[in-house]
């Protein structure tokens, strides 16, 4: 049953079932006049049962399947596709006009969510149905119908993001990429790739030459200590004397002679061997910091949500071990294509023709050995991740352990601790045990298996001597020779497809990487300012960074240059997101924000992050001097400046209190700064940065208030001639600032000055009575 | 625009948010709103329509309970202790409402899982039906709820629960055991 699931040309685009579209134009509903459909796969008791819901502009349409309960019904979910129709159903039909609809929403839950109605005139919600989260874009782009269409507009589709391959019908990994890694062009990779080894032509080429003379000398070993030892010399064949040139059936001389030649050709494998070693490295370093640097050069470039769509150790763990297992790959592997295929090609005709059925015997085992190195090799893969998690669980137990030391021995609980570690310590043991079994079985039965196979050519071989049929003693030594020689291909091929097929997803990724294009792009032709002001106006902006979701809405503000304006707001309301759509962090969805007239859009990114510097919250000390860490946006500034800058920042007394004064290392290996030192190290940045916009963020939420006063006094300083915005949670931050305004739930509530918004008696009102009457109450008690 | 603001209507709403209230048959009233929700009257307050969220999602279905208003700044205006402490017509009720919330079919038989590409594909029966679902490989799909529950997130978050692995047949467990 499962397997008529496997997505097969899903290409073809949705349409709407035929039994539906038949019941609509029965309700004079035509096809073209559907404005949007959706279907959710759960009712209104949150039991799977097909609804779809369908949308004219007059009315939104209720169709539920009467027979949910379908023997063979199967709950399809992301990543398989569900038939393109699905069998006729018995349809229960109900309909609301969409003028009588006050307000329609969604409501997520845990698995199930809910759509959920309200008519005008109505204070009781009705639900319709609930859906999966499978269906949750269909039903947010319903909502969004809905909406817009019973204001009059037109319903704007969004575009449809494709999710599967249309060749193959497999998931896409990540929709944005739309890369198939069942389709995918690995050739090209591989090209690519092999630019990266241009620089090193000739060690590449010289490696190859190694590579070849090594497999051509391992060939002709078995012939040496085979035929040559045993049928020439061994049994005083004269001919073979006269052909190599020595008289008198000097044999001794001879055998000198094969020992003196396989010593050479010992010592030339040896040194080939070294030569090798020494290439690889030279060029496996060269490429991998090739590609590194190619990487981190295109990672600096990207927009911040790329670093907010993927894991920052998942991009670690891409540069530095994908490279890595690129390289090897093309070291190790595809060189050997060729000398593997070579040797295991060359053995196989020298095998064939010293004897036959000889070799059938032997080559009989062969295709057990290719098997079991196909089929019990990726066992043991998985088991090593499983031995990876079992150390990374190790890991976290151990650091858990040392970071709260503290929290443990407080609450006595280190006998518990000692037994969580020893369980999952325990628990590696075993992993570790499960591997060595693992790999024990399957270098034993491998090994058997081989030596069945020699035994074989051995049994054979005897027969054949002792029948004295056209065989010699050191031929059948040869021909046991061939056979040793023909593992390593064996080896080598059986376990080439994965190999290649990692190492090229490996390069995909990297690749990916380095062509991704930054989502906020700089423009081509800048406007150039000049000499800035610092107006700011917000036009008619919205923005959200997942599109079901918008964080705020419709804003509209003007900020004078030089003036300074504080944001006020529950967190969540949206005022890092404003402050960092300014800064150009992430482009607005609709909408505009100017500066001094001039769309931000249009600046060019120098000119923009010149002039607006940010201090925020989460403060960043990069390892390095305290000066280098206060001079970070502006290169090569000199002694004085840093000094005045710390003086203004009120950074300049701790900085003086450390030994090294302003040449003390901090960061991760220096020393370590509290939360006020570092805030007042990215206000000195700031202060040096002289930026005609500056943007405080929640600058002094984490310190204690008598660092507050200090750190104030300094933004006092700061905030001179600037277009200043500055959020805060605490009122008494934002007691300088010329106008004050309050976003909640991404709107504006309320806009004025201190003066004026506590006339209103709104939510500004309220928090600073809070913050004021509150403590005033509390002193009165005391 | 907001009620005006006093100061003791702030501790109040601070004393409100600190209290434990439990609600049981004695002092509250449940009833369906006959539009998919419920309604509910404690003492001298009224709500038009109730959220019934459960505590300890994981841990009990049934118990904790805490009752809440609906909208962005949901509060909570008690909580259900025990689903025994209100009639069985009103616990009735009250899973309906979770049912409108918590979906989480529990599988009680792997047909197959198929893993290519980063994903892995799940063909299961569970006790709401056949399902197909693919999670992620190598990410949180397949989280430990305590030694032998588990709960399987497909790539859309929806859930899925087994509750004891030990219970699968030694074939299921072998195509699950990449997971554990």
């Amino acid at each position: 049953m499962s397997k008529k699931m496997r997505p097969t040309g899903i290409a073809q685009k949705k349409r709407l079932a035929s039994d539906i579209r038949k019941q609509l134009e029965e309700r004079s509903v035509a096809e073209e006049d559907i404005i949007c459909w959706a279907k959710a796969g759960l009712n209104a008791e949150g039991e799977f049962q097909d609804t779809v819901l369908v949308l004219n502009r007059e009315y939104l349409w209720i169709f539920t399947d009467c027979n949910p309960n379908r023997g063979n019904n199967i709950h399809v979910y992301k990543g398989y596709t569900e038939a393109a129709e699905y069998a006729e159903h018995e349809w229960e039909v109900t309909h609301v006009a969409v003028e009588e609809l006050e307000r329609v929403w969604i409501e997520d839950g845990v698995g199930c969510n809910i759509f959920v109605y309200l008519k005008k005139g109505e204070t009781a919600h009705r639900v319709v149905c609930g859906f999966t989260n499978r269906y949750k874009n269909e039903m947010h782009n319903l909502v969004r119908a809905l909406e817009q269409t019973s204001r009059g507009e037109v319903y704007e589709q969004l575009e449809h993001t494709e999710e599967y391959c249309p060749k193959c019908g497999r998931m896409y990994p990540d929709e944005q990429r739309k890369i198939c890694p069942h389709c995918m062009d690995r050739k090209n990779i591989f090209f690519r790739v092999m630019d990266y080894f241009k620089p090193y032509k000739v060690r590449f080429v010289l490696l190859i030459i190694a590579t070849i003379i090594t497999a051509a000398l391992n060939l002709v070993w078995p012939y040496l200590n085979g035929t040559i030892l045993y049928d020439r010399i061994l049994a005083k064949n004269e001919d073979f004397l006269h052909s190599i040139g020595i008289r008198n059936a000097d044999f001794v001389v001879a055998l000198l002679l094969l020992i003196l030649t396989m010593l050479v050709t010992k010592l030339l494998l040896l040194v080939l061997q070294i030569l090798q070693g020494v290439w690889t490295v030279q060029m496996v370093v060269g490429v991998v910091r090739d590609m590194k640097k190619d990487v981190f050069g295109t990672m600096g470039k990207q927009s911040i949500s790329f670093y907010k769509n993927r894991q920052t150790g998942g991009l670690m763990t891409r540069v530095m071990s994908d490279a890595d297992r690129i390289i090897d790959f093309f070291i190790d592997g595809a060189p050997n294509v060729l000398i593997q295929g070579f040797t295991m090609i060359a053995s196989i005709v020298v095998m064939l023709r010293i004897s036959v059925s000889m070799s059938i015997v032997t080559l009989a085992v062969f295709p057990v050995l290719i098997l079991m190195g196909v089929y019990l090799r990726p066992k043991i893969h998985v088991m090593y991740g499983r031995r990876h998690r079992a150390e990374r669980s190790l890991n976290n137990a151990l650091n858990d352990n040392l970071t709260g030391a503290r929290v443990v021995k407080s609450f006595g609980q280190e006998e518990k601790e000692i037994e969580r570690f020893t369980k999952t310590n325990r628990n590696l043991r075993d992993r570790e045990i499960d591997i060595t079994y693992r790999q024990n079985f399957f270098q034993f039965t491998y090994g058997f298996a081989q030596s069945v196979a020699t035994m074989g050519a051995w049994f054979v071989g005897v027969y054949l001597l002792m029948s004295g049929k056209n065989m010699n003693l050191g031929v059948l030594m040869t021909f046991v020779g061939y056979v040793g020689q023909l593992q390593g291909p064996l080896n080598f091929f059986s376990r080439l497809h994965n190999w290649w097929a990692d190492s090229m997803n490996s390069a995909e990724r990297l690749f990916e990487i380095i062509d991704a294009i930054p989502e906020v792009q700089e423009p081509e032709k800048p406007v150039v300012l000049g000499n800035m002001k610092g107006d700011i106006s917000i036009r008619n902006m919205s923005f959200g960074y997942d599109r079901n979701r918008p964080v705020l809405k419709n804003l509209d503000l003007e900020i004078p240059g030089g003036k300074m304006y504080g944001i006020v707001g529950r967190s969540g309301a949206g005022k890092t997101t404003l402050v960092n759509l300014i800064s150009r962090m992430y482009d607005v969805r609709e909408g505009s924000i100017l500066i001094d007239g001039v769309n931000v859009k249009d600046l060019s990114f120098d000119e923009l992050r010149r002039n607006v510097a940010m201090v925020s919250q989460d403060t960043y000390i990069f390892t390095g001097t305290v000066a280098q860490n206060i001079a970070y946006a502006k290169e090569g500034a000199g002694m004085v400046e840093i000094m005045q800058a710390a003086k203004l920042a009120g950074a300049h007394e701790f900085i003086m209190r450390m030994p090294d004064g302003y040449d003390t290392m901090i960061g991760s290996t220096g020393r370590s700064l509290s939360g006020g030192e570092r805030q007042r190290i990215s206000i000195a940045r700031a202060i040096l940065a002289d930026p005609k916009i500056l943007i405080l963020d929640e600058a002094t939420a984490s310190v204690d208030t008598e660092t507050e006063r200090i750190i104030q006094k300094s933004l006092g300083y700061l905030v001179q001639g600037r277009t200043t915005l500055s959020i805060a949670h605490r009122l008494s931050t934002l007691r300088d600032a010329d106008y004050l305004v309050v976003i909640d739930n991404g709107e504006i509530t309320e806009r004025g000055t201190h003066k004026e918004l506590e006339e209103q008696k709104g939510t500004y009102y309220k928090l600073l009575e809070l913050q004021t009457k509150a403590l005033q109450r509390q002193s009165e008690t005391f | 625009m907001e009620k005006e603001f006093t100061l003791s209507q702030m501790e109040q709403e601070t004393d409100e948010m600190l209290r434990i209230r439990y609600l049981n048959k004695e002092n509250a009233v449940f009833q369906r709103t006959g539009t998919g929700f419920l309604s509910l009257t404690v003492g001298e307050e009224t709500y038009d329509r109730v959220q019934v969220v459960r505590m300890f999602p994981v841990q009990s279905t049934e118990d904790l309970l805490s009752i809440r208003t609906v909208g962005d700044k949901t509060k909570e205006i008690g909580i259900v202790e025990k689903i025994t402490d209100v009639t069985p017509e009103t616990a009735e009720m009250l899973r309906e409402q979770m049912n409108l919330r918590y979906f989480m079919p529990v599988i009680t038989k792997i047909r197959q899982i198929k893993t290519e590409y980063g994903y892995a594909y799940w063909d299961v029966d569970t006790d709401k039906g056949s399902c197909c679902f693919t999670i992620q490989m190598g990410g949180n799909g397949v989280v430990h709820l305590s030694s032998n529950r588990v709960m399987i997130v497909d790539i859309d978050e929806n859930r899925f629960e087994i509750p004891d692995v030990e219970k699968l047949s030694h074939k299921e467990r072998k195509k699950l055991d990449l997971f554990l």
